[in-house]
């Protein structure tokens, strides 16, 4: 079961997402951490300690893993792989691991150096990852993946520079009349253009394909990004105007989501392949927490209730980890056995061995009750804190998953017999 | 157009595949394994297709040879090494296998499938132009 190297020449060594889905857990305890210890600061918008999770689980957590599964998607649905993956992947997870735990330290400590070193590291390694990216997406053959895959990046670009704009501002603590402006923007496009573009374009595929479930319409697929985009542009331009019924273009971006939502669970609910993975628990989790983030999103805009606000961002994060974290229990397996097999080992361990079902049920399980911990916690902070006990327990766990992996494919490296190949191997 | 005929037969192999999964999961293994020879006979036919039919006339309309059209046999090379193995462990009753490596198996066959039908597919349509009629007819031929 090998071939000489051509599909592998294609995807970049293991090393390269490896490098982006082990850091995922460590920035997962240091989110717990601070659940855990500050569960009332957490819980109120813009304060310092929350500012800090938030960017640990959008940065460290959720932009991490998407990264990660950029530089092994790019070659498969953009078409073109991404040139030099380990330097590049190192130059990218350096800048920007160093950068986010700045930022992190600048919010939580009242670091404002911090913020400059954040602004530099952070800024640098994203805008590096989509001038490295988005021109690959073009020149060719273009679906509507690819147009998602493109919205996203942009986003992520412009979410960058207006990060990178807002952290100048802490820095000199000196915030001009248009800071709350550039921090509606950001947060939009981040959440809307860079998450919210990216799992879709991604869904369109995945979940048709692996679950073998009838397509999504032609007419949803070629005017959910128009769609995205449109709102975004309009409702910056809105904001930095000042102009009144700026709601409208959230209610937009609510609508297009909550009709993700309706296609996605309606495939799913269909899907012919019906073998039970815990991925698709993932997928119902993650489709149920997109709608209670929309609904107290649209709640918000009328009653302007901070803790609407608040259950819409966590839920929209809970949505967005939900997905990513099923779509880990298949990817890193398979990347295990299609590089062991690739290189020829003849001992190369089924999927199923590399991290098995229980350990996945459990990583599930673990999610669902701090989810929901997290969700009830405008009751009692406490529960915050019960809830960030729990995602230390799924991030421990992860972790363990991930570096068995790891272990399984060094070890089948040293002790499998391989097949002689006219190629050099990668790792 | 070609993109939607090998689409369509994409889709025809992985129902194929989910009714012997299915099958097997409820125990129904005599209905496995028959409906898992259809979707292997199925799938070798679409990858001889390729091979013998539209690889080669994209090959030459184009002179891209060693190109995507390469990548993708060699793809089918290691599909077929998964096909064989699965088929293996259905003989031997290993169930547990089956799904394991049919696991592994589907993500990388779903993998081909999307860059062919995003990439190479529309390619084959734009080298075969108004040819690409008589080249779905003739792949018919074949099935």
């Amino acid at each position: 079961m090998f071939n000489r190297g051509l599909s592998l020449d294609q995807a970049p060594p293991i090393s390269v997402v490896l490098r982006f889905f082990l850091s995922v857990p460590i920035f997962g305890v240091l989110f717990s951490f601070l659940l855990i210890v500050y569960p009332t600061d957490i819980l109120i918008p813009n304060h310092p300690t929350s500012l800090s999770a938030i960017h640990l689980f959008f940065l460290g957590i959720i932009s991490m893993s998407m990264i990660g599964s950029l530089f092994q998607m790019q070659s498969v649905l953009g078409g073109k792989p991404i040139p030099s993956p380990l330097g590049n992947s190192l130059i990218i997870h350096t800048f920007f691991s160093v950068g986010l735990i700045a930022l992190a330290s600048a919010f939580l400590f009242h670091l404002l150096a911090a913020f400059v070193i954040a602004a530099v590291l952070l800024g640098s390694s994203l805008i590096y990852l989509v001038q490295l990216i988005l021109p690959l997406l073009f020149g060719g053959v273009t679906h509507d993946t690819l147009r998602g895959m493109r919205l996203a990046l942009l986003s992520l670009l412009l979410t960058a520079v207006f990060g990178a704009v807002m952290a100048s501002s802490f820095a000199n603590e000196s915030f001009g009349t248009l800071h709350e402006a550039v921090r509606t923007a950001h947060y939009s496009l981040a959440l809307a253009g860079w998450i919210g573009a990216l799992i879709i374009a991604v869904a369109f595929q995945v979940v048709e394909m692996f679950y073998v479930t009838t397509a999504y319409g032609n007419w949803y697929k070629r005017n959910v990004f128009r769609t995205i985009a449109l709102s975004l542009i309009l409702k910056i331009v809105w904001l930095f105007l000042a102009l009144p019924y700026i709601w409208v273009f959230d209610l937009f971006l609510a609508a297009v989501l909550l009709g993700f939502v309706v296609t996605t669970v309606i495939r799913l609910r269909a899907r012919k392949r019906r073998v039970s993975d815990v991925s698709i628990g993932f997928w119902y989790a993650g489709m149920g927490l997109l709608f209670v983030s929309l609904i107290s999103h649209i709640v918000y805009l009328y009653t302007a209730s901070a803790l609407c606000e608040t259950t819409a961002l966590l839920s929209f994060g809970l949505f967005s980890l939900s997905i990513i974290l099923g779509m880990m229990a298949k990817i890193v397996p398979f990347l295990v056995w299609f590089h062991l097999s690739s290189q020829g080992y003849l001992q190369t361990p089924i999927m199923s061995n590399i991290i098995p079902a229980k350990q996945n049920k459990r990583l599930f399980v673990l999610f669902a009750i701090s989810s929901l911990l997290a969700l009830i916690s405008f009751l009692t902070p406490i529960l915050l804190s019960l809830s960030g006990i729990g995602f230390f327990a799924m991030f421990a766990l992860l972790a363990y998953n991930l570096i068995a992996a790891v272990r399984l494919y060094r070890h089948t490296q040293t002790t499998s017999p391989r097949m002689s190949m006219d190629f050099s191997s990668q790792s | 157009m070609i993109l939607e005929f090998m689409r369509d037969d994409h889709r025809v192999c992985d129902h194929l595949y989910t009714d012997a999964e299915n099958a097997l999961a409820a125990k129904n293994t005599d209905e496995a394994k028959r409906l898992f020879g259809e979707f292997y006979r199925a799938t070798n036919r679409h990858f001889d297709m390729e091979e013998r039919e539209l690889f080669v006339t994209f090959e030459k309309r184009t002179g891209m040879v060693g190109g995507p059209t390469q990548m993708m046999r060699y793809e089918h090379e290691q599909l077929r090494a998964q096909l064989e193995a699965m088929q293996e462990a259905l003989n031997d009753d290993k169930y547990d296998d089956f799904f394991g490596i049919g696991e592994s198996m589907m993500i990388m066959l779903q993998q081909h499938n999307m860059k062919e039908e995003q990439m190479l597919y529309p390619m084959i349509d734009s080298a075969l132009e108004g040819d690409a009629q008589l080249m779905i007819q003739t792949l018919k031929e074949m099935a």
